[in-house]
């Protein structure tokens, strides 16, 4: 349990800091007037938390996680708004794709305890919730929706393909 | 305090995601320049709108206070015209002033009820035994006559309407001065009939009917209408008149209760008579 808390801290500051550092400046280089790619890795850090996590625990720590990244990209409060819906989704999604025979008790939300077809459903309902919200926020008004949808298709599609590279190099095992 | 607690209990995780979900509006808007902007920008437009509804309702009132006092100027300048006062002159003398006493005076009411689509309807009016109304008096509006009041309690009062199968009152041509029975057939509200008027008299289309100051309930020349048309039933002696009512009682707000100063003296002279 303790050894959980621990790599789940651990988690939190490398994602942030891959996040704000490294992520920020290579897709800022990407976006030009037709293109938009962005690539948000940070969302597997809730993606991630035990499923026993209680969900007053998610919600804060998806504000927390939110609010931190804001401050990398000086955009208070944008990707805190997306990370805390995403954060109250959470449960929803886990009881909308629970197996027939029920989570195991102590799993983990990754491909290695719940496999590559759950984890995918379930990490693309929680990125294109994200997504969505946050380039909703971003525009901040209905008339850009059309933006908004290029924005969410495109940026899934990058951030897809990070965050399962990321989870089959690191394979997270608790 | 123990429902409030039982409300977390069961609804915290959600109040917990609104409340960080507001909060993390209230930075967005407040931190950064783009959406600050819009958000600047949508809620004056809100609040704009918002102004001006106010701004209407405050106009409301203030126009409610006027009409009321607007009906009470109304009243009091009624009460002094010729129709509503009993002259003493008998003969007109140079030298006699005329002397003369309130005949009717009025009590201004609003509707808050009305009915035109059955053949027997009524108006309900705001104000009752409280206030000096009784049953069995007039009520007219500014554009003509409305009905008869049948019931009162202390805060409101029943009027049959004058589109009622039962309404027989009095009503002269202004121009020949011949008068007979309002009465109305159930079919259109804004026609009613004319009955008993001989066929000696001259009509033309267009004649305005007033009331004719024969009953106690209104005053003399109040108007009701006009003449639609008419015609002569074969071998009748009687015109069959159609009228337009000049008071369009699908739309009658504010009326006037018509109140008689010597009905006491009618009805004293009624039982004196019958005797």
């Amino acid at each position: 349990m303790n050894n959980t808390v621990v790599r789940n801290i651990i988690r939190f500051f490398v994602l942030l800091a891959f996040q704000g550092l490294f992520l920020k400046r290579v897709s800022e280089g990407w976006v030009s007037n037709t293109l938009y790619i962005n690539i948000f890795l940070y969302p597997l850090f809730i993606m991630l938390l035990p499923l026993q996590t209680p969900r007053t625990g998610v919600l804060l720590l998806s504000f927390l996680m939110g609010i931190c990244v804001d401050m990398f990209y000086d955009s208070l409060g944008v990707h805190a708004a997306a990370l805390t819906a995403m954060g109250y989704a959470r449960a929803l999604f886990l009881s909308l794709y629970e197996p027939r025979e029920g989570y195991k008790l102590n799993a983990l939300p990754t491909p290695a305890d719940l496999g590559l077809n759950w984890f995918l459903k379930y990490s693309a309902s929680m990125l294109g919730l994200h997504l969505l919200v946050y380039f909703s926020v971003d525009a901040f008004s209905p008339v850009y929706i059309l933006g908004i949808l290029t924005r969410t298709v495109f940026t899934f599609v990058a951030t897809m393909i990070a965050i399962l590279i990321f989870v089959f190099i690191f394979s997270p095992r608790r | 305090m123990r429902g409030l607690l039982q409300l977390f209990a069961a609804y915290g995780n959600f109040l917990l995601f609104g409340f960080l979900e507001l909060l993390a509006l209230v930075l967005v808007v407040n931190f950064n320049q783009r959406q600050g902007a819009i958000w600047e920008n949508s809620w004056g437009m809100a609040t704009a709108g918002l102004d001006q509804s106010a701004d209407w309702l405050g106009e409301q009132w203030a126009l409610r206070d006027e009409l009321i006092k607007l009906q009470g100027e109304n009243i009091r300048l009624m009460e002094q015209l010729d129709n509503a006062r009993y002259s003493n002159a008998v003969r007109q003398d140079t030298f006699l002033r005329d002397s003369s006493e309130q005949l009717f005076s009025y009590i201004g009411a609003n509707v808050i009820s009305n009915t035109t689509i059955s053949t027997a309807n009524s108006i309900r009016l705001n104000k009752g035994g409280e206030h000096g109304v009784r049953p069995n008096m007039g009520v007219i509006s500014t554009d003509g006559i409305v009905g008869v009041v049948r019931a009162v309690t202390p805060h409101f009062s029943q009027v049959m309407s004058l589109l009622h199968r039962e309404t027989r009152i009095k009503a002269a041509i202004a121009r020949s001065g011949y008068f007979g029975t309002l009465t109305w057939d159930g079919k259109s509200s804004r026609f009613m009939q004319l009955e008993a008027i001989p066929k000696h008299a001259a009509l033309e289309k267009g004649d305005t009917v007033i009331t004719s100051g024969y009953s106690q309930l209104f005053p003399e020349g109040l108007p009701i209408g006009l003449i639609e048309g008419f015609n002569l039933d074969g071998g009748g002696n009687f015109y069959n008149i159609k009228i337009k009512l000049r008071n369009d009682l699908n739309k009658v707000r504010y009326v006037y209760v018509i109140e008689n100063e010597m009905w006491k003296e009618h009805k004293e002279l009624d039982k004196a008579a019958n005797e």
